[in-house]
């Protein structure tokens, strides 16, 4: 690959000199019990070329120039949805950290090399057309009209930083998320984001980043924000890990929506006054469990809700199924991507849940289009959304 | 060879998604962890069914083409890694676990079954039972290890896994299926005999043969309780001696040597690794007890284990690939010579000075199967991947291992192929003779791994 390397993977490590380390004995594929094949990926085409083994052994042949980059490389490289499942099962020390990273600069290598998919590239050319700045290519909202509706100050103490999905794709979830923060009394406000680059990072396309970084870090200086806060678990992931490891100088906290939620019961200054009577399984999102390693925070406030019953599915928390939207994966294998939520409904079936919760628009958008297209009968909702529908007093 | 109308064949017995020519997929079948060179591979293919599997044989059997089984391709050895071009048959799709019997307490699964699969399925659904497993990583296949003589954390009580074998289904090079052990006359896959057994000529042959398609192997009772009691030698003279006293008390699961300078506090010792195990923790604390008597009387010192590595050990299997990559350097390869019990104290002494002599800290273990009837020798090579010469160098230190074993009365244990002709070399020629007249009558075309135990007439 050459050249010099775009994403040092931390201060003193270059992800060259580490990726020839994976072994290739694929503990990466398994859940932590090896109870199922746990990498989407190679559950699906079942090559060794497509576990991350076969990733890793084709990036270093890459490097040491046994192999050229093309378009097979390519789609090995990018039929991944970052799901991290190997960063969590792969026994190599120092070195299982940074395998979603070496996929990802592998990524950013295709690109400069001219072999970014198609699919993906369409991600990329929305995001940075200046009437857009989202991947979805919807007219960029400035958030004056939602600001008017509610009432939002120009500046405040926090940011709602919605996210694309939330703004263009899933309305319901972003209106649930004003309507809580505006009833708990959060002295919070919009800004002119742009897309916080998640998608765009996570396909290798990285050009613009800094650039959208900037904007938006300079909008919430603007607003005079000390605290972010997102419905998104792409946009928390990327703001509180990509933008400081593209350089970004910003010294706010960064929350999720969950996180508030639990703070405010935990002060006892959230009381759900109506009953939720269903059988919920809650799907963890790859960008706050594995990623981030929120586990229990989001359980922790299910199981507040009165009536409510919370059943697991057979693989949960770090052994979480993906929903298989991530890393590309939805624009770039739309049917596989489907497949692969498929298989979590089918798995939440088991738990005798009528209802799957997440806390990330992006999986509830594919959860959503399989239990759809294969007709599997549930209610996929947003735990905001399910908090809009109570009856809830926040002081 | 039509390379097209190959794939285009192939493509209609399995479908188009699980046969490919692809340069990435070719790249990634050419090699394997060892540290054997890449060697060209022409197709990859994975098969469903037996049926799949059949049609696959013959028609490589027909155009000529060979065919190498894999199963995780964990070997180290280059086992995987066509000699002769060809196809390599990924056996990972065929992953039933077809039934677990509790009477006769056998597995009957398919080949592509891996044992992390196995292991775990057990777990969850039969907790009293266990499978013999490898420490090797859980995409192993259970099949690819007990062709291959394996040997695991149940073989000093119960034998190498191939000896666990009760039955085969083969595809034989001319596509003929062919039911090997009781499940030839019976439908339980319970027992290899009693009539004349063939399943030998399967293991550790490296698919030469014929391609298994399911294999029964033996279940065992899992014990309430297990320990570890460390011991530690300061001469590995005294080797002999205390295996004997071990085993006298037959009260050992499995027992385990290591000797190795890194880390630094390991160096100078022969550590000994004995598991007990028990119904109840006073049974285990009387054996601890026994133990600790036997090691006094060895010449030993019993170790009080700190948790974080007693729990290292009590993982069943353990995370061997940690200490085996000591380097960080993504390689290791090791000679696993079976030896007779009195000549280890010698391998122990002479296997580190290879080791010396090639500049790799010496890193040497062993385990016992069946008692002390047969000594699997660990000599380990740590490599860095990405240092050709590195690379070379274990091969070299790998291939003077094999040649020592040898004179020292061992046989390499899935050897590669430089290993398999210094066996053949001091192999009795009638023997010899006797493996190649049966394998040219089951494969005329010699399309089963050819390259593979080659005998050079
Ligand atoms: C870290 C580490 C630790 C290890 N520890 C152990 C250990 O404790 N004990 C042990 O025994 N081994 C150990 N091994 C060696 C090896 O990994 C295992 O023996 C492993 O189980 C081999 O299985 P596999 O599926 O990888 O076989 P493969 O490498 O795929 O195949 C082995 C041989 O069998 C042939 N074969 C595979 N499947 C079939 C089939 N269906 N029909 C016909 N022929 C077939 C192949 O052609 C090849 O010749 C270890 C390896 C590593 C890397
Ligand atoms: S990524 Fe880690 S677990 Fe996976 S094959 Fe490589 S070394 Fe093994
Ligand atoms: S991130 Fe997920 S899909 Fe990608 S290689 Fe790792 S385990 Fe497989």
């Amino acid at each position: 690959m050459g050249g010099e390397s775009i994403i040092t993977l931390s201060e003193k490590q270059d992800w060259r000199d580490i990726v020839h380390r994976c072994f290739r004995c694929g503990y990466c594929k398994f859940t932590l019990e090896y109870s199922d094949f746990n990498c989407p990926s190679y559950k699906k085409y079942q090559f060794e070329t497509y576990s991350t083994g076969g990733r890793l052994w084709l990036i270093y042949g890459i490097i040491s120039g046994e192999i050229q980059w093309n378009e097979g490389i390519a789609n090995v490289i990018y039929a991944c949805p970052t799901c991290g499942n190997c960063t969590e099962n792969c026994r190599f020390e120092k070195f299982n950290d940074f395998l979603v990273d070496i996929i990802e600069v592998a990524r950013a290598e295709a690109v400069k090399n001219g072999f970014c998919p198609e699919k993906q590239k369409a991600l990329l050319k929305r995001t940075e057309n200046t009437e857009y700045y989202n991947p979805y290519g919807e007219k960029n909202s400035d958030n004056t009209e939602l600001k008017k509706k509610y009432n939002l100050p120009g500046k405040a103490e926090w940011v709602y930083f919605i996210g694309c999905t939330s703004n263009y794709r899933q309305q319901n979830l972003r209106d649930a998320t004003l309507r809580f923060l505006k009833k708990a009394k959060i002295d919070f406000t919009l800004i002119d984001e742009h897309c916080c680059c998640s998608p765009i990072i996570r396909t290798g396309q990285i050009k613009p980043v800094n650039d959208f970084i900037n904007y938006n870090v300079a909008q919430i200086k603007n607003a005079g924000a000390t605290k972010i806060i997102t419905s998104c678990a792409g946009c928390y992931r990327t703001i509180k890990k990509d933008w400081l490891k593209f350089g970004a100088d910003y010294d706010f906290e960064v929350f999720h929506t969950v996180e508030l939620v639990k703070q405010l019961l935990d002060e006892d200054r959230l009381k759900i006054k109506s009953e939720y009577k269903n059988t919920v399984t809650y799907h963890d999102p790859c960008h706050l469990g594995r990623h981030v390693g929120m586990y229990e925070i989001p359980r922790e406030v299910h199981n507040k809700i009165p009536g409510i019953k919370l059943v697991e599915m057979r693989r949960n928390r770090e052994n979480a199924w993906c929903c298989g939207a991530g890393g590309g994966v939805k624009i770039g294998y739309p049917e596989w991507s489907v497949e692969v939520s498929q298989e979590r409904l089918i798995e939440a079936k088991e738990t005798g849940a009528s209802v799957i919760s997440s806390i990330c628009p992006f999986c509830r958008t594919n959860l959503s289009d399989a239990n759809e297209k294969y007709n599997m009968g549930f209610e996929v909702i947003d735990l905001i959304e399910f908090l809009d529908q109570l009856d809830i007093e926040i002081n | 060879m039509d390379k097209n109308k190959i794939l285009r064949n192939l493509e209609k017995i399995v479908g188009k998604d699980f046969v490919s020519n692809k340069p990435e997929d070719l790249y990634i079948y050419s090699q394997d962890p060892g540290a054997s060179l890449s060697r060209p591979t022409d197709f990859v293919i994975m098969p469903k069914t037996v049926e799949e599997l059949q049609n696959i044989v013959k028609l490589a059997n027909a155009e000529k083409i060979p065919l190498v089984p894999m199963g995780g391709g964990l070997t180290l050895s280059g086992l995987v890694i066509p000699v002769k071009g060809g196809i390599v048959v990924d056996m990972k799709r065929m992953n039933k676990i077809i039934e677990i019997n509790e009477y006769s307490k056998y597995a009957l699964i398919e080949a592509g079954v891996t044992t992390g699969q196995l292991l775990s399925y057990l777990n969850e659904s039969y907790p009293n039972l266990q499978p013999p497993v490898p420490d090797a990583p859980p995409s192993a296949t259970v099949a690819g290890n007990v062709l291959i003589h394996g040997s695991g954390y149940l073989s000093q009580k119960y034998g190498d896994h191939g000896a666990m074998i009760n039955g085969l289904e083969v595809v034989l090079p001319n596509g003929d299926i062919c039911k090997l052990g009781s499940c030839s006359i019976s439908p339980f896959w319970f027992a290899r005999g009693p009539i004349p057994d063939l399943i030998g000529l399967f293991i550790s042959s490296f698919g030469t043969m014929g391609i298994i398609s399911k294999v029964s192997i033996q279940l065992f009772d899992k014990p309430k309780f297990r320990e570890v009691v460390f011991g530690l030698l300061k001469d590995p003279k005294d080797i002999p001696n205390i295996l004997l006293k071990i085993t006298e008390t037959g009260l050992a699961e499995d027992v385990i040597l290591g000797m190795q300078d890194k880390p630094d506090w390991m160096k100078g010792y022969v550590f000994v690794i004995a598991y007990v195990t028990g119904e109840s923790q006073e049974e285990i604390d009387s054996h601890i007890k026994t133990f600790k008597r036997v090691y006094r009387k060895a010449n030993a010192r019993y170790m009080k284990t700190p948790d974080r590595i007693r729990n290292v050990y009590l993982e069943k299997p353990i995370f061997a690939a940690a200490a085996a990559d000591y380097r960080k350097g993504g390689g290791f390869e090791y000679v696993g010579a079976n030896m007779p019990l009195e000549k280890i104290p010698e391998a122990y002494k002479r296997g580190a000075e290879i080791s010396k002599k090639y500049r790799i800290v010496p890193t040497l273990g062993s385990r016992l199967i069946g008692g002390t009837h047969n000594i699997v020798m660990f000599f380990s090579y740590s490599f860095n991947r990405a240092d050709t010469k590195d690379m070379e160098n274990a091969r070299n230190a790998l291939h003077e291992t094999n040649k020592l074993a040898l004179e020292l009365g061992g046989i390499p244990w899935k050897a590669e192929l430089a290993g398999q002709q210094l066996i053949l070399e001091k192999m009795d020629p009638n023997y010899k003779k006797l493996f190649n007249s049966i394998r040219n009558t089951l494969d005329p075309n010699r399309i089963m791994n050819p390259g593979n135990w080659e005998v050079n007439q």
